[in-house]
């Protein structure tokens, strides 16, 4: 820890509630992100004491003025009573690798030392955030006893296809806890926590980059934390070319999800069955913006990694799954389709090869990002006319067959 | 003349003898030589063996990807016993060498000198070449899968390139430590790499005139894709 940040928190000496916002050249969006958490304090916990810390991965954009400007007279319209204690803003620049993770650990690092009871983290880009996350996020840990708030949102049916078709079924599957965003970005976490993942030495891996959310989320799941789920609404982010980041995304992910799958053997092992968990929050439905798709580019870079990448990938997989991958990429672009339990068969086989280290880890996990969005495009085409509701059905039978398959996964594991 | 014969004979035979005593001794130094040796060769392939078990370095190798590197057509080498392997027959050579070396022969002790004066630079090649080879089949995949990602045709094509050019590379590098044909590798090389990079600059200026300009002005003016539109949903 820094000196200033560490002869800030000495005067602060202690809080009961944290909230964190990590951020690297938002002041788009920042401070309406700042706004909505200091008007959801202020309104939800006004006897609380609590702080603010904008961990910062060096912003040239202002983002660090953005979040000095905020008051709390920009909102007072809206508060029925005045806050008890002044809210504390805190921004500093993190250390280590760039990356969320790291912006993480700096709030963990304060949450210990302050001894904060609660504590929450939201993304910077947000445009959807609104006072109430601060309760949604913070109540269940401040009031009811758990250690661990997912979010839930109300996403566009195309949103989240990192989450739809690895994450939360693997979670799920393994963990046999129905979280339905576990990597959502936006959590609220207990100071027993916080205090558990800073003692964690994983700040030298993908943890510290995109891998953060699965693995706050694993091991909250895994070491047997009280774990539960908030509907916080609408999940807007600030505009952005989404696959300008794939790759180091997606290899940051899902090597966070295979390499702890390592660590926790014995425990996912045992695992038969999921089981929802509580969830807090009033769900209703959202009007979402189109999103707009190229699945002529997702096929194509499907059938190049087919032409080219097979050499690798049969390294991986057995050959009755190489040749099912070859019948696929004959399909013209109309009958394109890439069945659910292939894609379920071929996550295993990555996983297992992941564990075995047949291949050179960062070679595999790039190798998939092709049959990634291949299995992308399919869900699309199969999703066009479908409702929001008939979307979550079909993620639910992916589910499914993630755990009917797992004894595959056990079975060639060892 | 009977007694003249009888003493030449003699004399023939007594040099041979004595010819007989003195390398006898030369020759029993070589058998012992090359029984130690096979001896240290086995009880050291054997030590080795379990000390690189016992360091995991076939698991780390894994982690690596170098067993990957190593195994071909389903046939897995393990690193450990490849390496145990390979020390094995480098105690045994020096042991053979070692050993015709006791024997004292004039003709043999020359060629002895100068083989052990070559074989750093031997050993020095040998590793280019190991060295270079892995490089090439590691960076022959990298570029395989980063091409194959950024949406590239010519994946396969650049990939194998790539993994070429240096193979070539570390075997002119091996050659050249080798002191064979010096200049004569050098100047190839320059001339074949050369020629390489002309013929492409020719290739891209002259027949891809509008792909090289499409290609600045998308890198310039940031205008994308003509008819590619951006995907609008988040992964994550």
């Amino acid at each position: 820890m820094e000196t200033p940040f560490k002869i800030k928190l000495e005067e602060i000496k202690e809080t009961d509630i944290l909230i964190g916002v990590p951020s690297y050249n938002n002041a788009r969006t920042i401070s309406h992100v700042v706004r909505a958490v200091m008007a959801g304090l202020a309104k939800y916990f006004p006897k609380a004491k609590a702080v603010l810390i904008n961990s910062d991965g060096g912003s040239t954009d202002g983002t660090q003025e953005e979040v000095q400007k905020v008051g709390i007279e920009d909102f007072k319209t809206i508060l029925i009573s005045h806050p008890v204690h002044s809210l504390h803003k805190i921004v500093t620049p993190y250390h280590g690798i760039p990356g969320k993770g790291s912006a993480f650990r700096g709030i963990f690092e304060a949450a210990t030392f302050l001894e904060a009871k609660a504590c929450a983290v939201v993304d910077s880009d947000l445009r959807s955030i609104t006072p109430e996350w601060m309760e949604l996020l913070l109540r269940p840990i401040y009031e009811e006893g758990f250690d661990y708030v997912a979010p839930l949102y109300a996403r566009h049916k195309y949103d989240g296809t990192i989450t739809n078709s690895i994450v939360y079924p693997m979670t799920r599957a393994l963990y046999g806890k129905r979280i339905r965003q576990p990597i959502g970005g936006d959590f609220g976490f207990s100071g027993k926590l916080a205090r558990f993942y800073v003692t964690r030495e994983v700040w030298e891996t993908d943890v510290a980059r995109f891998g953060i959310d699965i693995w706050m989320t694993t091991l909250a799941i895994a070491e047997g934390y009280q774990v539960c789920q908030s509907y916080l609404g609408a999940k807007i982010h600030d505009a952005k070319d989404p696959g300008s980041d794939l790759g180091p995304m997606f290899t940051q992910v899902v090597s966070s999800v295979f390499g702890l799958m390592k660590e926790y053997e014995p425990l996912w092992k045992e695992v038969k069955e999921s089981q929802p968990v509580s969830t807090f929050g009033f769900q209703y439905e959202v009007g979402l913006e189109p999103v707009s798709v190229n699945l002529e580019r997702m096929i194509r870079n499907f059938r190049l990694g087919v032409n080219d990448l097979m050499e690798i990938w049969t390294k991986m997989l057995p050959s009755e799954t190489a040749r099912w991958l070859e019948s696929i990429e004959r399909l013209s672009d109309e009958a394109f389709s890439f069945p659910q339990d292939l894609w379920v068969r071929i996550v295993y086989d990555f996983a297992i090869a992941y564990h075995k280290g047949s291949v050179r880890r960062d070679h595999l996990l790039k190798s998939m990002i092709p049959l990634y969005l291949g299995r992308v495009a399919s869900f699309i085409k199969e999703n066009q006319e479908s409702a929001a509701g008939e979307v979550e059905e079909k993620i639910e039978s992916l589910c499914k067959i993630f755990e009917e398959m797992k004894p595959y996964l056990i079975k060639h594991w060892a | 003349m009977g007694e003249v014969w009888r003493v030449a004979i003699s004399d023939s035979f007594n040099k041979f003898l004595g010819k007989v005593i003195t390398f006898l001794p030369n020759l029993l130094a070589m058998i012992t030589i090359l029984i130690i040796g096979f001896l240290v060769a086995w009880i050291f392939k054997t030590i080795l063996y379990r000390f690189l078990k016992a360091i995991q370095l076939d698991k780390i190798s894994e982690g690596w990807g170098l067993t990957q590197i190593l195994s071909k057509e389903g046939e897995a080498y393990s690193p450990s016993n490849l390496l145990s392997r390979f020390f094995y027959w480098v105690i045994v050579l020096i042991t053979l060498i070692l050993g015709v070396n006791a024997l004292e022969v004039a003709a043999t002790q020359h060629l002895i000198t100068q083989f052990f004066n070559y074989l750093p630079h031997l050993f020095a090649a040998v590793l280019i070449l190991v060295i270079g080879y892995l490089i090439a089949i590691f960076l022959g995949q990298a570029a395989l899968i980063a091409a194959v990602n950024a949406q590239m045709e010519s994946a396969k094509l650049i990939s194998r390139s790539i993994r070429w050019f240096i193979i070539v590379l570390s075997l002119t590098m091996a050659l050249y430590h080798l002191g064979i044909a010096e200049k004569v590798i050098v100047v190839a090389f320059t001339i074949v790499f050369g020629g390489i990079v002309l013929a492409l600059a020719i290739a891209f200026g002259w027949g891809g005139r509008e792909l090289a300009k499409d290609f600045l002005e998308r890198l310039y003016r940031g205008k994308g894709d003509k008819d590619e539109k951006p995907d609008r949903f988040s992964h994550l």
